[in-house]
């Protein structure tokens, strides 16, 4: 049977926070992977004044949901030429 | 493992279009803005906001064609939306895809730019689903009309004075599913229309493209030929590599088992008995092949990478798509008869792309390696070529290990592109050369291969896997003998006379 049902408008291509804390929750999150809660905080602030930032949640420079991304310590802001996540770009 | 391969260099079977060379751009997550557009001020180095790294990067595949600005965003696209001064242009949400603000930045006269810089011919993807006739027509008037009307004076004002040349226009795209959800009886109808209003001005003859089949949606097929195969030039075709299922779990881009390679390869090869069975459709009321078939997207589809917005599709890319890329390749030249054009999706950023950016960071992919290394197929002749070997195998399911392309370039040079598809065993391969005209003079090789399932390139390490030199061959009594490597795409070029 032929499925030409419509592939971009459905419901899992949209992003709740449901789904934000799901992930979460997996393992990957465990706590030696994860930034400080203050840190935490700092990054998303950084996020939540970003121009790059797109409906609340996603990084338009990278795709990333950024409540899901700040927490990881590897991860950096990978906003051109200038780190928004440190302390001193923040402040 | 052994194979043997016969070719035969005296016998040709056509011209390998270049145009299967082709590459879509879609307004998809970060394909175009981020990915190809970043704007005059931004601070990564740019040309007229066309970033410089992916443009260099992408004039060196030699880019025959580009596909724009969709997909599914072409039948929400409204092209007046995206001229004139930029900060005055509308802004909307791009709601097919992660629900992103579209600025209308990049448009008409931005993407005509790109295609000039590479040197490309510009392929335009019209709105059927939500635009309307007079829309269209007017579009193609925009951009082709060389007299007076509203329309040229329009995009003189703009800054365009001379017309471009617009060759390749799609009326619609995948209107059996978001481009309108229709039925084929009423597309093929609605085709008819839109494409009477796409006019021929001055020295400009469009080559229009009807939405064809999605993957083996036959009944499609045959009902739009049926019913407009007159009226068009070309027909398209998608189809999408996909690991697992689409509705449930397509599947890790990386970290996945040998059972997803063997069933991703597999399920690659599909390509070859869809490109049989439309084209035996197109026969029935086209025996002259006069119209092309083209596929228009077609590549890997995988589960987007973890912590990303689903709705940008934005998968990495590994030696796997590589091997997909070489046998989908392969198969579209054995194909040459039919198959005039192909556009993999999408060119940046998006499912399986040659290039990948974050921030001012780029790295070239394995199938752009593969692109890079298969570009010499561009127009050639293709060369008669057969094999036989053994099979590779897993679970009690068989494909055959090697694939193998030939052509004959117009310096003479022959190309033999070799995909090795196997995740454990090296093939040893014997190539039959005949028909050569002289005795071989030169051989040069390349080979992609890797010593992991997914292995791939990193913004942290974006040369973990590029192309060298291959030497594990020798030439006896003009057999070329060679061992290729398991997960590898080699290409030989050999020089007789
Ligand atoms: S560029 Fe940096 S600060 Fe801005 S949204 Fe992305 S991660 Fe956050």
């Amino acid at each position: 049977m032929v499925d030409n049902r419509c592939k971009g408008c459905r419901d899992d291509y949209v992003v709740d926070s449901k789904q934000i804390e799901r992930v979460l929750a997996s393992p990957m999150f465990r706590s030696d992977r994860c930034v400080s809660d203050s840190e935490y905080l700092t990054r998303l602030d950084a996020c939540m004044s970003c121009p790059k930032l797109q409906g609340g949640t996603t990084c338009l420079v990278c795709g990333c949901i950024v409540q899901i991304t700040a927490k990881l310590k590897e991860k950096r802001c990978p906003y051109p030429g200038e780190d928004r996540w440190s302390i001193e770009a923040v402040s | 493992m052994s194979h043997v391969i016969t070719i035969n260099a005296d016998v040709s079977h056509g011209t390998i279009n270049r145009n299967i060379y082709g590459h879509f751009s879609e307004h998809l997550g970060r394909c175009i803005y981020e990915g190809i557009w970043v704007g005059e001020d931004s601070n990564i180095p740019n040309t007229e906001g066309i970033r410089n790294d992916v443009l260099e990067a992408l004039k060196k595949l030699k880019i025959p064609v580009l596909r724009w600005p969709g997909g599914c965003f072409a039948d929400e696209y409204h092209w007046k939306d995206g001229i004139g001064p930029r900060e005055n242009r509308k802004r909307m949400i791009n709601t097919h895809w992660g629900g992103v603000v579209e600025n209308n930045h990049f448009g008409t006269h931005e993407f005509m730019r790109l295609c000039e810089l590479l040197e490309c011919e510009p392929y335009i993807s019209g709105n059927v689903g939500s635009g309307t006739v007079q829309e269209m027509s007017e579009w193609v008037e925009y951009m082709t009309f060389d007299g007076v009307s509203p329309m040229a004076e329009w995009r003189k004002e703009n800054g365009r004075e001379k017309p471009w040349k617009l060759k390749y226009f799609g009326v619609g795209n995948e209107n059996w599913g978001c481009g309108g959800n229709m039925r084929p009886e009423y597309y093929a109808d609605l085709y008819r229309q839109y494409q009477t209003y796409v006019r021929n001005y001055g020295e400009n003859k469009v080559y229009k493209i009807a939405c064809g089949p999605n993957v083996d949606d036959y009944r499609w097929m045959e009902t739009v030929m049926r019913e407009a195969h007159p009226f068009m030039d070309a027909i398209s075709l998608h189809y999408y590599t996909i690991p697992g299922e689409f509705w449930t779990g397509k599947g890790p881009a990386t970290g996945f088992t040998e059972q997803e390679w063997f069933t991703t390869l597999k399920k690659a090869l599909h390509m070859d008995e869809l490109i049989t069975r439309h084209s035996a459709i197109m026969d029935q009321y086209d025996p002259n092949k006069r119209i092309g078939l083209i596929v228009d997207e077609w590549g890997t589809w995988y589960d987007v990478e973890p912590g990303t917005n689903p709705g940008f599709l934005y998968q990495q890319n590994t030696i796997r798509d590589a091997l997909v890329a070489g046998l989908t390749l392969n198969i579209f030249h054995e194909h040459n008869d039919r198959v005039v054009m192909a556009n993999i999706a999408q060119i940046v950023n998006v499912l399986q792309s040659v290039i990948l950016t974050e921030g001012e960071k780029m790295l070239l992919t394995p199938t752009y390696h593969v692109f890079n290394m298969y570009k010499v197929h561009q127009d050639a002749e293709r060369l008669d070529a057969h094999i036989s070997g053994s099979e590779y195998e897993m679970d009690g399911e068989k494909i055959p290990q090697v694939s193998v392309s030939a052509s004959k370039d117009a310096e003479g040079k022959i190309h033999v592109s070799l995909c090795n598809v196997s995740h454990d065993s090296q093939a040893d391969v014997s190539v039959a050369l005949r028909g050569l005209g002289g005795p071989i003079f030169k051989i040069k090789a390349e080979q992609l291969a890797a010593d992991s399932l997914d292995a791939h390139n990193t913004f942290e390490a974006p040369d973990a896997l590029t192309p060298s030199t291959f030497s594990a061959y020798e030439v006896e009594e003009g057999v070329l003998h060679a061992k290729l490597a398991p997960m590898s795409v080699t290409v030989f070029e050999i020089t007789a006379g």
